[in-house]
């Protein structure tokens, strides 16, 4: 390296090493301005060294904690109102499936998942059968007899009180659905099963067993006892 | 610190917070000096590191955070000159202030006279410059986060510490010269 080079360095990175450090060594005029050169760049540093505000970095990672916390938020709003709405579509969807089902299906599919209840026999109280009629505002004053479970289902989109009543031709299951008026009265066989279905004033009655032959005794009275119930408004 | 956080401190959020620590004085300097307003050099760092901490992930180096955060804050103040709509006042309605930036105490002294002469360099020349001094970057590193040749890197920072010197010399030249073929 000759000293128009060295010189031409110098103003482009006084700092190089290599062959601009040796020539450097070797010539003394070089050697002084590089000195100069030196003592310029550390002016120009520490003038580019102007004062960093106070808490500069504080200030940002304030920043940037109150940014995350506020994309998590939205994040978690976003995340509720998707799964609200998938839900309201869902139910939107069930609804509609459930109620498409004619009662018959949905009080069939209701046994076969309960079909454990059909081995019962013991008869049960008077007070349960009632308990399960007041959880829905039906005061009962007449309990007919012979019931062995009794409890309060949900039936597709209704609510019922579900009942079973052992017979010698085999149990008899009693669906009342509180508060339904749509159903005709209907007699049905599905999947083996026997099947009636019974408006009444404030309900419907469903009959379900693989023998109908005690319907008719069993609907006359279940159909007695709820026209003498009290029915809350 | 921390303690302004309602969720524990994570690897990712440790990283953070030593960038931030470490490198967040250089980069307000460099901000400052790519634009010449305090405050706006406050507001590119802080939108800096937060652009920063969503793409933190995108980092592998920690050797490379210092170029990398650069590169974010020069697009980041470009877009900031591509958003900002220039106002316009009537020349009669403007209030010129008495205090000129010169007469304030960071410009104050010999400090002070290469500080001014650095704000009336052209960004083209000071940018560079910047970076190799403050951000002790070599000038291939330079030619790739500016996007030009080192060859046009050299001299670029050549002619800015030659036109340092002239315009600490009160407009004339001082010394020999030599500019790069």
């Amino acid at each position: 390296m000759n000293c128009l080079e060295f010189r031409r360095q110098l103003g482009v990175d006084p700092h190089a090493g290599g062959d601009f450090a040796q020539h450097r060594h070797e010539c003394s005029r070089c050697a002084d301005a590089h000195a100069r050169a030196i003592g310029f760049e550390k002016a120009i540093r520490s003038a580019f060294e102007i004062p960093v505000p106070e808490r500069l970095a504080e200030s940002i990672l304030l920043a940037q904690a109150t940014n995350a916390q506020r994309r998590h938020r939205q994040f978690r709003q976003r995340a509720t109102w998707t799964a609200a709405a998938a839900g309201i579509v869902l139910a939107f969807g069930i609804g509609l499936r459930l109620q498409a089902k004619p009662l018959p299906e949905l009080a069939i599919n209701h046994l076969k998942k309960e079909a454990f209840v059909l081995g019962k026999t013991q008869p049960i109280s008077d007070e349960s059968i009632r308990k399960a009629f007041d959880t829905f505002g039906v005061t009962m004053h007449d309990i007919p007899a012979g019931a062995s479970f009794v409890a309060c289902c949900p039936v597709g989109k209704y609510v019922s009180v579900h009942l079973v009543v052992p017979e010698s031709e085999g149990p008899v299951t009693l669906l009342y659905l509180v508060d339904d008026h749509s159903e005709q009265r209907l007699d049905f066989i599905k999947d083996g099963w026997f099947g009636r279905t019974v408006p009444l004033a404030h309900g419907t009655l469903v009959l379900i067993g693989h023998d109908a032959a005690h319907f008719d005794q069993l609907e006359t009275s279940w159909r007695n006892a709820l026209r003498t119930a009290t029915y809350k408004t | 610190m921390t303690s302004d956080r309602s969720f524990p401190a994570t690897g990712k959020q440790r990283q953070f917070d030593a960038l931030v620590r470490s490198l967040s004085g250089d980069l307000f300097r460099y901000a400052y000096w790519l634009s010449g307003d305090e405050a706006l050099a406050h507001d590119l760092v802080q939108e800096t590191f937060l652009r920063a901490w969503r793409a933190l992930d995108d980092l592998r180096e920690t050797t490379a955070a210092k170029a990398w955060l650069i590169t974010i804050l020069r697009r980041e103040h470009a877009r900031l000159y591509e958003r900002k709509v220039p106002q316009f006042t009537d020349i009669d309605d403007v209030d010129v202030p008495e205090e000129r930036e010169s007469q304030l105490p960071e410009f104050a002294g010999e400090e002070g006279l290469i500080r001014s002469a650095m704000l009336q360099l052209d960004p083209k020349y000071r940018e560079p410059l910047l970076l190799q001094v403050l951000g002790g970057f070599s000038c291939d590193e330079i030619a790739r986060e500016l996007n030009i040749t080192p060859a046009a890197v050299m001299t670029q920072v050549f002619r800015a510490r030659q036109k340092l010197k002239v315009i600490l010399a009160g407009g004339k030249p001082q010394g020999d010269v030599v500019e790069l073929s």
